[in-house]
């Protein structure tokens, strides 16, 4: 029976790739639905955006950090969007790449035969357990093996290690051991790999599968020393890393590509060598000037403002950096929106870390805050759970109870930020398991264009409740917890409709669930648009007396407005009066306390009219001051950022000058920012700096990395010692100066 | 390539990693007194000490329930909603108000005066005020909860109703009881009822302005004198086979030396009207007949002895007769055929769906009435001082004040962000405040419909709030808070504190239009439609902004910071209260702190007189 499942499986796949398991087969060993595959029974045609593709990553061993963080950059829309089309590339290249070259290496094609070429393709010889022909034997057999004692954890059919294997099995396996870099026109990368795998996913006709991205971890690990040890890595470092690698070979390629561009116009009419470059040329000519290398920047950089005030002088001093994440530090019993607040507190430079001041000219105690002065588009929130300790002399995991809301707005902004109220969404939870830093597990937890919050381990894909989210806030003796937070702008509008959806979406199951349960007849559901028996005989009194109603109110308030929709309520409510004239009562008596209390309901709504109508002309009033002061407000902004920008033009002259003429500082100026930040931000300081322009230039050679800890990387330094040579250059710590964290 | 290791394994059963299973056998509460400073808040008006620190017994899982031990912490099963410990408080001896010291003397005559005239003149204070809350406010008197008794009794212009509760309540002094008894009931919703072995003595033994708590721990519930000397024995214990009870309150009407009305919701939707002194019991909704989801919060309406509003975790409000029979429920879908222009405004979704009305005919069964606020759950919701207006608060963010007796919705805010987890009324209803997930309590003026200020000290989500009535004048406010970060915050807030700062303008010419508007209309009332009008040409709703109101912008809000915040407990906070000489707060597990302050004014001292 295993030979007929073995060439069953295969066979039928191609055949109904998008829901890729055979429907349910009178073989009781067969495997039921997924609860993905089940969520995606109904889903229409695959859309070309990648929106819909839900692949697992293989696990190569300890790979999990890699596999958490690719999947939350692949379902940060934007991201993904820009990554597939950079470098850009006019239309006809773009119908053509997916049916050219790369098609042959997709993996495409599933048929029996080109899978067993992929297990016996793949170099790197994944163990037999994760290649699919082996994965494929306990399938056949589970109902022998679960009820023995002693089974392996992959037995338990519910254990997420038979579910990843089922993942494997079920396939199709992307083997990402190859490379299209010189079909993008760029040497091979991380960057290239990546787009590598966003490709293959997106082309790929199975909405669900498994990556093995093979070639993206042999490059990563090629050129990054610390990650190529076999050991747990730091899945916040990791993106820290993948992203800084993003831009530093985006902007290579651009680079190059200007290059190449000077040649290509020098040797008008001839062919260049590089044979790769060819299918980008008619694009890349024409864009040239305008390549866009920074839209990781974009994204996912923000500005960060420390002013510092000298205690002596009450000098304020300003200084902007950029960051791509930000690391908070963490306490127990607290909140995301706490740990930000705190990030922002100000903060004394006292004794060992004085503060040297310009205008005093010498060492001073002085005031420092961060607050933020630009806001990314997606802020990456990097809780700090790994905390080095003194007296253990190593990192120590740190289980606090950290409240995270679906939706964030800052509160540490700047006075001058701009939308400083910007609502942000979250839509990615990078979740850490584990008792310590160096050894566990890393999943996602990833909202998905339509298919609601998905959890992604390794392999295994699967839909899980928005509620359970909520489920890694930590806390005591809770080993999963959330490392990495990833909210993404969003607007009050799209949060409603969400909602609204979401609503809707329950409103309905539990309507079904009704039905189910009750086993409501359909009439009977049907009956609820009629009302039952009892309301029938109700509701023609309530139609013939509502005009009577509307009628004695005109006589008595003439102030009845249709527009008023809420007020209406109240005189459907008076007609239910009437079958009280049946009562005991005398019918005459009942009609006048009818009439009376019409009357007194009329006398209410005018009263409450008045005092709607107040309220709307203070509403009004309210909001033409808010806009008055917004213009005032709007005015003022400009008339400093004109003046600013004077005084810009005025510092660097007086910069340029300044390099001429001072000397080095020494090692206790707290405005040196890492060499790294410059190097991808050269822009950046000369405009953006006010007081320290003099000093930033005379800074900008690189310097060391343990110059670095000074202040952009202090707390991630000595957060990490035994990684030094980290290239967290973007991350920003909580910039406590002293060493005890 | 080296070899590599296998995947990770998630951790073996056994270690710190498994969620707490709790403990096995029936435990007792204990008691401490700790002292010392850290157990002591400095507030302005003196020292508060910690009198109690009172744990409730976690009570074992029931044994028919196998514990559910799952070893994978990414395990998405999803367990049945649970809260933390809450509290129902009742004094049993009819006392004074709170709320009356509101409004002395001297407070009408002397400090009135500077009280800027919106807020004297308040016929427009919850914009639905009937006409004789104008000539109250007319005289310069604030509007007192005790009004409450004037206004029109829920659903008072139904005879279906009125002529069933006229029936029943021929004999006013005879509390009526509810028909089963609970300690020898068979029903498998029960499982345990523990009654104290001095029962009846420890009843006859109570002080009558002694205060009796009712406190949730899990499948438990139990029942404290919190005066007497042995307050760690429970007077009763009720266990319940699976579900949890979340939500509790008394009905401060039927209250008696005999006789107490307690109501609680379940996890599973469930109610069960208990009266802890005979053992009676009845349970409604029975497995969610009329509606299947978590109560989130029960409450007595307002001077009502039988009905009864819970919040279930769909969004819906149900309006529960204690006496009545379930019946399953079908909407009856007359409100939006009666008036079209409330189908068009349930599209924008600024409307209460009124699935059954209070004014229906068919009252021979529960519900007495079914709302749809909205399709999030519903967190807590509360009753205004005068009975007309409930605020409702929900997980989207969103915060509704809703006139209940017209059955309409007057207000719909949201939170900075994040949802909205706690909500109350100042004691003289001009006031709600709120606590969320955005880690702020947000201060609402009624009258004026807006944001007052916010309250930023919390570390975390705020769980509970609550006025402290003795500490309330008719310009000043003691507000409470607790919150996920263990914290007790203590807020003031004055009226014109608060105003100066922002919109000062606004205020200014609220006080001159308050009278040329009222001419105005009396005038021409076509001037006011005119305007009306008007203001549709350049906004394009008017009315939907009537009733939605926009997030406001932090740079246009007050902040307000606390005047006293402190770590009380070790725990996440989930409860608060003020009782006259005492704060109590409650915690995720079980433990109640009793904070004593000495110094209150007018306190009858409990601990003493209970001897």
């Amino acid at each position: 029976m295993s030979s007929f499942f073995g060439r069953f499986k295969p066979g039928t796949s191609p055949a109904s790739p998008a829901s890729s398991n055979p429907p349910a087969k009178k073989d009781p060993n067969a495997p039921q639905p997924t609860p993905l595959e089940k969520l995606l029974l109904d889903a229409g045609p695959i859309r070309a955006d990648g929106s819909d593709k839900f692949f697992g990553f293989e696990n190569f061993g300890s790979t999990c950090y890699c596999n958490s963080i690719v999947q939350c950059l692949y379902y940060s829309v934007p991201f993904r969007d820009l990554v597939i089309n950079f470098p850009s590339r006019s239309p006809p290249e773009a119908l053509e790449r997916p049916t050219q070259t790369p098609l042959p290496k997709l993996n495409t094609d599933i048929s029996p035969l080109a899978n067993g070429q992929n297990s016996a393709l793949s170099p790197k010889g994944r163990n037999s357990m994760s290649s699919p022909s082996g994965a494929r034997k306990p399938v056949t057999s589970p109902g022998a093996t679960t009820g023995q004692p002693g089974t392996k954890p992959e037995d338990n059919k519910d254990s997420p290690e038979y579910k990843k294997k089922m993942a494997i099995a079920a396939g199709p396996v992307l083997t990402m051991d190859y490379e299209n870099s010189k079909s993008y026109g760029m040497s091979e990368s991380l960057f290239t790999s990546l787009k590598d795998i966003f490709e293959a996913i997106i082309a790929h006709r199975s909405r669900t599968g498994v990556v093995s991205p093979h070639k993206f971890l042999e490059i990563l690990r090629r050129e990054n020393e610390m990650f190529r040890t076999p050991m747990h890595q730091d899945a916040h470092e990791f993106l820290n890393l993948l992203l800084n690698e993003v831009v530093e070979n985006v902007e290579q390629f651009a680079k190059q590509r200007k290059v190449d561009g000077h040649t290509d116009q020098e040797t008008n009419g001839l062919t260049t060598t590089s044979g790769a470059v060819i299918p980008d040329k008619p694009s890349s000519i024409a864009s040239i000037a305008s390549i866009n290398t920074g839209w990781v920047h974009e994204l996912f950089e923000g500005t960060l403002t420390s002013e510092t005030r000298c205690l002596t002088c009450e000098n304020t001093s300003h200084r902007d950096e950029a960051f791509l994440d930000l690391s908070v530090d963490l306490e127990q019993h607290s909140s995301v929106t706490s740990c930000l607040r705190k990030f922002s507190e100000e903060e004394m430079l006292c004794e060992r870390n004085k503060f040297h001041c310009d205008n005093c000219g010498g060492l001073q105690e002085a005031e420092k805050r961060m607050k933020i002065k630009r806001l990314p588009k997606i802020l990456a929130l990097h809780l700090k759970r790994f905390k080095y300790t003194e007296d253990l002399q190593r990192l120590q995991k740190l289980f606090h109870r950290v409240m995270y809301p679906y939706y964030l707005r800052l509160f540490n902004t700047t006075d001058d930020a701009e939308d400083p109220d910007r609502l942000y969404e979250l839509y990615a939870v990078v979740v850490h398991i584990g008792g310590g830093p160096y050894h566990g597990h890393y999943v996602s937890i990833i909202k998905t264009q339509d298919r609601g919050w998905l959890l992604f381990d390794d392999e295994m894909v699967e839909p899980v409740d928005k509620s359970y989210v909520r489920n890694f806030f930590g806390g005591d003796n809770v080993l999963a917890c959330a490392y990495v937070l990833f909210y993404r702008e969003t607007t009050e509008e799209a949060m409603q409709k969400e909602q609204e959806a979401e609503g809707a979406a329950a409103a309905s199951s539990v309507t079904t669930a009704q039905q189910e349960s009750l086993a409501l007849s359909p009439t009977k559901q049907n009956g609820a648009v009629n009302g039952h028996p009892l309301q029938h005989a109700t509701t023609p009194t309530v139609e013939v007396d509502e005009p009577l109603a509307n009628l004695n109110h005109a006589a008595t308030a003439p102030l009845l407005h249709t527009e008023h929709t809420p007020l209406e309520n109240i005189v459907t409510s008076i007609p239910i009066l009437s079958p009280r004239r049946s009562n005991v009562q005398s019918k005459k008596e009942k009609e006048e306390k009818a009439k009376a209390e019409k009357e007194k309901k009329a006398a209410d709504k005018e009263l409450e009219k008045q005092a709607k109508q107040k309220r709307k002309e203070m509403e009004l009033k309210r909001r033409e001051n808010y806009k008055k002061q917004e213009d005032e407000l709007k005015a003022a902004l400009a008339a400093s950022k004109a003046s600013k920008l004077e005084d810009d033009r005025r510092r660097k002259e007086n910069a340029v000058e300044g390099e001429n003429g001072t000397t080095s500082k020494g090692g206790l100026s707290r405005f040196r920012h890492s060499s790294m930040s410059i190097r991808h931000k050269p822009k950046f300081w000369p405009s953006k700096d006010r007081h320290e322009g003099t000093k930033d230039s005379e800074h900008d050679p690189p310097t060391t990395p343990s110059a670095d800890g000074e202040n952009g990387t202090a707390a991630d330094t000595s957060d990490k010692p035994e990684k030094e040579k980290s290239k967290n250059r973007f991350s920003l710590g909580r910039k406590k100066s002293t060493f005890h964290l | 390539m080296p070899v590599l290791p296998p995947p990770p394994r998630y951790p073996a059963p056994g270690h710190p990693g498994a969620p707490g299973v709790g403990p096995l056998i029936e435990t007792n509460n204990t008691l401490t007194h700790p002292t010392g400073p850290e157990h002591q808040l400095v507030v302005g008006e003196g020292t508060y000490v910690l009198r109690d620190d009172l744990y409730l017994a976690t009570p074992p899982p029931h044994p028919s329930e196998a514990p559910v031990h799952n070893p994978n912490p990414l395990a998405t099963t999803i367990s049945p909603p649970s809260v933390g410990t809450k509290l129902s408080l009742v004094v049993i001896a009819p006392r004074q108000a709170s709320y009356s010291r509101l409004y002395r003397l001297d407070t009408t005559t002397s400090t009135r005066s500077q009280v800027p005239p919106s807020i004297q003149e308040s016929p427009h204070e919850t914009n639905s005020q009937t006409s004789d809350t104008g000539s109250h406010s007319a005289n310069g008197v604030a509007p007192s909860p005790l009004e409450g008794l004037h206004t029109p009794p829920f659903g008072g212009s139904n005879p279906m109703l009125s002529l069933l509760n006229g029936k029943e309540s021929k004999d006013p002094l005879k509390k009526r009881k509810p028909k089963s008894n609970i300690v020898k009931s068979n029903s498998s919703f029960v499982s345990r009822v523990i009654p104290h072995e001095a029962l009846s003595k420890r009843l006859q033994e109570h002080n009558p302005n002694g205060l009796y708590a009712f406190a949730n721990i899990n499948r438990a519930l139990q029942w404290l004198d919190l005066t007497s000397p042995t307050k760690e024995e429970h007077m009763t214990k009720v266990l319940f086979t699976k579900a949890h009870a979340l939500c509790h309150d008394i009905n401060q009407v039927t209250k008696g030396p005999n006789h107490i009305d307690l109501i609680l919701g379940f996890s599973t939707g469930d109610i069960i009207w208990y009266e802890p002194m005979s053992q009676k019991y009845v349970r409604i909704n029975k497995n969610g007949a009329i509606n299947g989801s978590a109560v989130s919060e029960i409450r007595w309406l307002p001077n009502s002895e039988n009905l009864f509003l819970a919040s279930h975790m769909d969004g819906s409000l149900i309006v529960y007769d204690k006496e009545k029979e379930d019946a399953a429920f079908v909407a009856e879908d007359q409100a939006p055929a009666a008036d079209p222009a409330s189908d068009e405004k349930g599209d924008r979704k600024a409307s209460l769906t009124v699935k059954k009305s209070v004014n229906s005919k068919n009252q021979k069964t529960n519900p007495v009435a079914y709302w749809q606020v909205s399709h999030s759950k519903v967190n807590a919701f509360a009753f205004s001082p005068d009975c007309r207006h409930i605020a409702v608060v929900s997980e989207d963010g969103s915060f509704r004040v809703i006139d209940f007796l017209k059955e309409q919705l007057l207000h719909l805010y949201h939170s900075y962000y994040g949802g909205m987890i706690c909500v109350c009324w100042s004691p003289d209803g001009r006031y709600i405040v709120t606590g969320g997930q955005d880690d702020l309590v947000s201060i609402w003026s009624v009258e004026e419909s807006m944001l007052v200020a916010r309250c930023q000290g919390h570390n975390s989500w705020v769980t509970a709030v609550a006025f402290d009535p003795w500490r309330c004048d008719e310009r000043n406010y003691r507000i409470g808070s607790v919150g996920e970060d263990c914290q007790l915050l203590l807020w003031d807030f004055s009226v014109g504190m608060l105003h100066r700062p922002r919109a000062a303008s606004v205020r200014q010419r609220n006080s001159i239009t308050s009278t040329t508007l009222r001419m105005q209309r009396s005038q021409t009332n076509g001037s006011v439609t005119r305007f009306r009008s008007d203001s549709n040409l350049t906004s394009t709703s008017q009315d939907e902004e009537e009733v939605v109101h926009p997030v406001e912008p932090r740079a246009r809000t007050a902040m307000l910071p606390p005047v006293m915040a402190k770590k009380v407990d070790e725990h996440p906070l989930c409860w608060l209260g003020f009782e006259e000489d005492c704060i109590i707060t409650s915690c995720s597990n079980g433990e109640l702190k009793n904070l004593l302050f000495p110094c209150r004014k007018n306190t009858i001292n409990w601990t003493l007189a209970a001897r």
